[in-house]
């Protein structure tokens, strides 16, 4: 009798285990899949405020500037 | 890659000259095509001498709400930018001014003849300030403008740049090719640029031949744009005046500069930043070096300043 109320309790302990385990991994899959979701939104709404900044908010700088050359030019700039 | 620039082409827009080249010889047929519908496009929209035009429309309106196109509103929207940018400076409101100082037809006309006397409509009698790049109230979801306080539209100081930046991106994104846009001066470039880059004359005025006193530049992505007030100047009563408004007066701008050139990222801010930089005189120095901006500025007397970069010419005083 004590053996076989041992052996249901060492089963019911083994039971918990298992479900408090799997609620672990979800979670965590949860969390890995909710900051993968933020992360896409933020970098998005990072970029589009970038993108919008150099659309806008100032005057934006050439990459490099212009270097030095000889002889005329192929076109010329000045006022019209 | 890089290409040789191979193909050139030469026409007359706007009231000025425009040159495209491409680094594909077969593209530049197909390229002035685009060009030439685009370019036609904005003068449609944004002429202050087309009486069909979208502008004129506006500025007769009385201050009523309008409904304009997609393509008005991105130009009005690239003037408020300017203004925003250049605290004002840069005015899209400047359209009574030009009125009141004779510049209210073709500038070929203006320049064949002179205004009335002083104070009369078309001279340089007494202005005042602009009514201001806030009186412009555009809503660009609906496409609905109205402008407050008698303001007057005049779009000259970035129309001719943004259709540049417009025509090369949009040239480039189809053809594939490498090509320089050049709207009187104004010059956007895209795609990819001859082995040396593209070599730019600065000057004075952009008419003049490639060998003009001034100073040769390469530029392989962005914009170059120059502004002068030596070369649009009429007389008015017996005032000499240009076309560059400071807001502030309603008169022409009175600057230690004769003519600023400046490289950005793309045209419309080259040009942006010259015209604001003949306006604020010398303190656009101290802007131009904080902005970062390669500049090359002349003063009246000829010698040469430049900022950010910029290559120094013979007689060149680097700051």
């Amino acid at each position: 009798m004590l053996r076989n109320d041992m052996r249901f309790a060492a089963a019911r302990r083994d039971d918990g285990v298992r479900k408090i385990s799997r609620l672990t991994w979800r979670a965590g899959i949860a969390g890995v899949i909710c900051s993968a979701i933020l992360a896409v939104a933020f970098g998005y709404h990072a970029q589009a405020q970038t993108a919008h900044q150099g659309q806008s908010g100032t005057i934006v700088v050439p990459n490099q500037p212009p270097t030095p050359a000889q002889g005329g030019g192929q076109v010329t700039s000045g006022a019209s | 890659m890089t290409t040789a620039a191979v193909a050139e082409d030469t026409f007359e827009v706007f009231g000025t000259t425009a040159v495209l080249l491409v680094t594909v010889a077969e593209a530049l047929g197909p390229a002035r095509a685009l060009a030439d519908r685009e370019l036609a496009a904005v003068d449609l929209a944004c002429s202050r001498f087309r009486p069909d035009s979208e502008l004129t429309a506006l500025n007769q309106a009385g201050g009523a709400p309008q409904t304009v196109s997609g393509l008005f509103a991105d130009l009005i929207a690239a003037a408020l930018r300017a203004a925003r940018l250049t605290e004002g400076d840069v005015d899209p409101t400047c359209g009574r001014a030009l009125v009141g100082l004779g510049y209210d037809r073709d500038f070929a006309q203006v320049k064949a003849g002179n205004a009335g006397p002083p104070g009369a409509p078309g001279t340089a009698g007494p202005a005042g300030p602009v009514a201001g790049w806030r009186s412009v109230e555009l809503d660009q979801a609906i496409l609905r403008v109205r402008l407050l306080g008698g303001a007057q539209l005049d779009l000259g100081a970035t129309a001719k740049a943004w259709a540049a930046d417009r025509c090369a991106e949009l040239i480039a994104g189809q053809l594939g090719c490498g090509l320089l846009v050049s709207l009187g001066g104004d010059i956007a470039v895209a795609g990819p640029p001859p082995a040396d880059g593209w070599r730019v004359r600065v000057t004075d005025d952009h008419a003049a031949g490639p060998d003009a006193p001034g100073q040769t530049v390469t530029i392989a992505e962005g914009g170059l744009a120059t502004s002068s007030t030596t070369v649009r100047t009429w007389t008015a009563g017996e005032q000499q005046v240009h076309h560059i408004i400071d807001p502030a007066t309603g008169q022409s701008a009175r600057s230690c500069w004769r003519t600023v050139s400046v490289a950005a990222g793309s045209c419309v801010d080259a040009n942006t930043a010259s015209t604001a930089a003949i306006i604020r005189g010398e303190a656009a120095l101290g802007w131009l070096r904080d902005s970062g901006l390669p500049t090359r500025l002349v003063r009246l007397d000829g010698t040469v300043a430049t900022t950010a970069g910029w290559p120094r010419d013979d007689d060149s005083a680097a700051t």
